[in-house]
């Protein structure tokens, strides 16, 4: 039963940073119809710029990481406004390739300017421990699920409560309607490529926290929130946070007891399960959990 | 003195459908073979020879893709998972120690074995569409990965599986070819295998776009509802366009794995899906020409960076130079930049900058 | 850019072509000029990389991109010998040696291509970094009639006669480390593995489960993981519940970190094994380092950083102050020098020859009988890829982070008896 609630434990803490990354997806997908493949990029610059500002810059972990967080989400809107706003109209092929392009250019710039060794963050979280009555809790996974709750609070709350907030609903909801009741399409986008560049550089943060965890490698992690994101339903904030938290516990449960359940399907099949989980899904649900079913018009 | 037409004037639909027609078009096609009979000849170089066998074989890859990705409109990330298998298959079908089939058998073969799998994926991208299918295609990579890792059986597991294939056609040995009393080297010889197969996939591909199931295949892109109510079956198009890229990529993996002779499973991973796409974007999504054009551009151009990588300022070289970037990360940022540049300024791609400037010339001097 | 004409040249010149330069018969050495090829003794003919005056060896490695980690300091050390053999005199005292670096990026396609360009200028290759990448060129080699010393320490390579192998190989390694643990208090105790899920891991593997046939015992439990993988509490976990009291990873460094991060915040402290590649200095300077110090081992070869009492290393260490004072203490720095060391002992053998071709450099590999790298590795006994026989003792060192390389010496060139019965196979 132990082993059973640490692996929950560790399965949440992972899932929290998927649902971070998905979340970012999810906000640039509904404002923008756009599946953003550079935030594995902006997942790796994030956290090399709280780096940076913290071991190179001697700030404070804490003020690092809001000025890094402060940078990246400057650092997306400003792509943004340079490349996707002239591919607004584009076939959504041209757009989501012009998004690896630009994963290829950010991974470069990472990797020029801090090299490919293992490099420690500077975090003050270290190895350290809380002990549970036979559990053992991570204060680095603590604080990871802890600042997902806090920023999840926030977001919807901004979602709810903001003139902005209403206004990016609107849009997502209605672009042309939208735009009739003078909402600036233009802002939207570039709020919520911003919003979702903060959101990376956090997931960033949280992953790299650790020994010699930061290497340009995290940004790897985009790529097990996709499914994430697909399980949850491409336009639904809510999907994704369940979808990475859903795909974070089955990788963890998967590592653990795959060896006594299903020996045959081979080692590391969690590394694969995210992706088993998704085509399932979508066999019975093409849209995820949560997506909005596409209406589709001759 | 009696009147002759201009050869850009056409009577009749099937002129404009027309392969070789004009007599630019067939002093095309001679310049063409002349290339492909001497190239190996004039380059020497062992190096820039291996260059071009690799980039015919991804251009073998690539007229696939175009024809799922260009003329359907399916998305596909997963590209990669059908190279490999047809880099095994081969491995099976051709090597002496399993079925030993002959040349052409191993390679019909695998390109079958490719197509067939295409056919069983297939289905799915009737159920989703555009981002999903994309998204769907890149856990297709994955799990391939995870497969080719597992099924020791057959690809060797991590350590890979050797591929020694037969390479004899009409008694002429490709690895070692003897002709007119000369000795061609290894990258000689596969240079003309290669190439005759990228020839043979071309034209293949050009009959099928220019034909009825390609109209059909490119009325599902621009609007699959609309063709469905026109009376295109969707399923038997989507599912077939599946199949034939899949089947092609499977061709050029057989290639791989034959001038290689050696693959492993990290070789097929999600960056070589995304270099195939790379390679229709640059070369000109939904044309023939633009597919080959693009794995040259791309399949050169590492080549050539590296070999003139001494004389660009701020690029490190080897161990123990200083500079801001490595030939490494300058290689793979001008690849993303160029997506990036390609998709923004000319989406059409190499292709389309190929025949505005033959547009030009075709009613030169009066080209407005 | 040679060779590369244009269409016009091409049309104009097709009957010359016929007529004179067809075939690019690559194998064959385009020996020219020189004196007597056969005669033993003289002054070897020119040849592909050879000039009469320059050797020149290649060296295909990673120089750029993640696992340039490894591939720098590698390529250093094959150019820190070079440096200092030339500064003696070079090969037999007068010809020098040149280094001719490429960059793989570590793919076997792009290997491949890059042999194929050096391959003309090279009368070796002195270096092929990567498991899949030397697989890669292989075929190439033997068709060529090339030889290439691998930096890798995979078992298959001792029975491939284009490739001249150093050190006690993965296997070795991991059959030396378990064999110590079992004779210091180890038996009886739940002994585990953790590999990395590639050839690599496959290799440390082998060598566990060899030595567990051996000595009679079951592991408790295998895991692996993927290399880059940024959580393995679910492998640490089953180790954990297996009750693992010594675990033998084959791990790269980048992932050793997140491994012993992930099993102390865990509470999990077994007896960690850890073949040699897994080890790097930064983790004796990150917030692990007491629970390093108290629970790694790693299993390498010959001696400590700086150990001036063994003759190999002290030399290393002098040339690495004259020649490249910026270079750290690294373990893959001394395999790239010793691989200098071998194909210099080959170099020598093949100009005593009177033969620097392709083929001569093969064949003088095969007549070398037993090398000396003064402790630095283990002594190599060369000759027909049938007959090598690979050092077989192995040094267990603790994490120590007062020494140079953080790591201090626990045994010195321990050898076990399982180690000699394992026969070392082609692939």
């Amino acid at each position: 039963m132990d082993e059973f609630l640490q692996l929950c434990f560790n399965g949440t803490a992972l899932g929290a940073r998927y649902a971070l990354v998905a979340l970012g997806f999810v906000i640039i997908y509904r404002a923008t119809g756009v599946i953003n493949f550079a935030q594995g990029g902006l997942v790796a610059l994030g956290a090399y710029l709280a780096y940076a500002l913290g071991d190179t810059a001697t700030l404070p972990f804490l003020l690092a990481v809001i000025g890094a967080v402060l940078l990246s989400g400057l650092i997306a809107a400003g792509t943004e406004r340079v490349v996707l706003r002239r591919m607004v109209g584009q076939p959504v092929f041209a757009v989501l390739m012009v998004t690896i392009g630009l994963l290829f250019i950010l991974e470069q710039l990472v990797t020029s300017i801090w090299g490919f060794r293992a490099l420690n963050l500077g975090d003050p979280w270290g190895v350290q421990t809380v002990d549970a009555g036979g559990v053992v809790l991570a204060t680095k996974d603590l604080w990871t699920i802890g600042i997902t709750a806090g920023v999840l609070a926030a977001f919807f709350a901004f979602f709810r409560f903001s003139k902005l907030g209403v206004a990016m609903r609107a849009t997502a909801f209605d672009q042309e309607a939208a735009l009739a009741q003078g909402i600036s399409a233009r802002r939207v986008f570039a709020v919520s490529w911003g919003i979702s560049g903060a959101l990376a550089c956090l997931a960033g943060v949280t992953l790299a926290a650790g020994p010699a965890a930061l290497t340009p490698g995290i940004g790897a992690i985009a790529l097990v929130a996709f499914p994430a994101m697909i399980v949850g339903g491409l336009d639904s904030p809510i999907g994704a946070v369940l979808g990475g938290l859903i795909i974070g516990l089955t990788q963890a449960l998967t590592s653990g007891y795959q060896e006594d359940l299903f020996p045959w399907a081979g080692a590391n099949l969690s590394q694969v399960m995210p992706y088993i989980v998704m085509v399932l899904i979508l066999l019975i649900r093409p849209y995820g959990l949560f997506g909005t079913k596409e209406v589709r018009r001759i | 003195m009696r009147a002759r037409t201009h050869g850009l004037m056409t009577r009749k639909y099937s002129d404009d459908l027309r392969l070789f027609g004009s007599t630019n078009a067939k002093l095309g096609l001679l310049a063409i073979l002349l290339l492909y009979a001497f190239v190996p000849v004039f380059v020497q170089s062992a190096f820039w020879l291996s260059v071009l066998d690799y980039a015919g074989i991804a251009a073998v890859g690539a007229l696939g893709l175009n024809l799922l990705t260009g003329y359907t409109g399916q998305v596909s990330l997963g590209h990669a998972f059908f190279i490999g298998i047809g880099a095994y298959a081969a491995a099976k079908l051709g090597g002496p120690d399993d079925v030993g089939l002959p040349l052409p058998l191993w390679l019909l073969g695998a390109t079958l074995m490719g197509a067939f799998v295409g056919a069983l994926i297939g289905p799915f991208a009737l159920r989703l569409r555009g981002n999903y299918l994309a998204i769907v295609t890149l856990g297709l990579v994955f799990l391939g990965e995870h497969v080719f890792r597992n099924a020791k059986e057959i690809t060797g597991g991590n350590s890979g599986t050797s591929v020694q294939t037969a390479s004899t056609l009409l008694g002429a040995d490709f690895k070692d070819l003897q002709f007119l009393g000369q000795n061609f080297s290894f990258n000689q010889g596969y240079f003309w295998l290669i190439w005759g197969i990228v020839g043979i996939a071309a034209l293949l591909c050009k009959n099928l776009v220019r034909t009825r199931p390609g109209r059909a295949m490119q009325a599902v892109r621009d609007r699959d509802v609309a063709a469905e109510v026109i009376g295109v079956q969707l399923g038997r198009y989507k599912v077939g366009a599946f199949a034939m890229s899949s089947g092609l990529a499977a061709l050029a993996g057989a290639l791989l794995g034959s001038y290689q002779q050696f693959v492993t499973p990290e070789q097929f991973n999600l960056f070589l899906s995304i270099q195939y796409i790379a390679i229709i974007i640059v070369g000109g999504v939904g044309t023939i020409f633009g597919s080959i054009l693009g794995a040259l551009v791309l399949g050169g151009l590492p080549g050539l960076i590296d070999q003139y990588s001494a004389s660009i300022p701020g690029v490190t070289t080897g161990s123990g130079d200083s500079g801001f970037i490595s030939v490494f990360s300058l290689n793979q940022a001008i690849f993303g930049l160029l997506i990036v540049l390609f998709l923004v300024f000319e989406p059409r791609g190499l292709a389309a900058l190929w025949l505005r400037v033959k547009a030009y010339f075709k009613a030169w001097p009066f080209s407005y | 850019m040679r060779g590369m004409r244009t269409l016009t040249i091409a049309g104009a010149t097709v009957a010359l072509a016929l007529a004179g330069c067809g075939g690019a018969d690559e194998s064959e050495p385009a020996a020219d000029g020189g004196t007597d090829a056969g005669a033993s003794g003289g002054a070897p003919p020119n040849a592909p990389g050879f000039d009469g005056t320059t050797i020149k060896v290649g060296a295909l490695s990673p120089l750029s991109g993640p696992v340039a980690v490894i591939g720098n300091p590698l390529t250093n050390g094959n150019k820190v010998f070079f440096d200092a053999l030339n500064a003696k005199g070079g090969i037999a005292g007068k010809y020098k040696v040149e280094l001719v670096q490429d960059d793989t990026q570590y793919k076997p396609d792009v290997a491949v291509q890059r042999y194929n360009r050096l391959k003309g200028d090279v009368v070796a290759f002195t270096q092929v970094l990567g498991t899949a990448v030397t697989l890669g060129v292989l075929p190439q080699l033997k068709r060529d009639e090339i030889l290439a010393a691998p930096a890798s320490l995979d078992a298959f390579w001792v029975r491939e006669p284009n490739l001249l192998p150093v050190g006690n190989p993965y296997q070795g390694q991991a059959i030396n480390g378990i064999d110590y643990y079992l004779k210091n208090g180890g038996e009886g105790k739940n002994i585990c593995s953790l590999s990395q899920d590639d050839a690599y891991g496959e290799a440390g593997k082998e060598g566990v489960d060899f030595v567990a046939e051996k000595e009679g015992f079951k592991l408790a439990s295998a895991q692996k993981f993927t290399q880059g993988d940024k959580d393995v509490t679910g492998q640490i976990q089953s180790l954990a519940g297996a009750k693992c009291d010594a675990v033998f990873v084959t791990s790269l460094p980048t992932d050793s970190g997140t491994i012993w991060g992930t099993a102390a915040k865990l509470g999990f402290a077994p007896q960690w094994i850890a073949q040699s590649p897994a080890w790097i200095d930064e983790l004796g300077a990150s917030p692990l380092k007491d629970y390093l110090a108290k629970n790694v081992w790693v299993v390498a070869e010959g001696t400590e950083w700086g150990d001036e009492s063994v003759e190999g290393m002290k030399q290393m260490v002098a040339d690495v102050e004259q020649f490249d004072p910026n270079q750290d203490p690294d373990y893959y720095f001394a395999f790239g020098y010793v691989q200098g060391e071998a194909m210099s002992a080959v170099l020598e053998k093949a100009v005593e020859n009177g033969d620097l071709s392709h083929k001569g450099v093969l064949d003088a590999s095969k007549e070398l009988g037993n090398v000396s790298f003064d402790g630095l590795f283990g002594d190599y006994e060369y000759g027909d890829a049938e007959a090598r026989t690979p050092p077989s003792a192995s040094t267990i060192f603790e994490v120590d982070t007062d020494k140079p390389y953080a790591l201090g010496t626990l045994e010195k060139d321990y050898t076990s008896e399982a180690v000699s019965e394992f026969e070392y196979k082609a692939r």
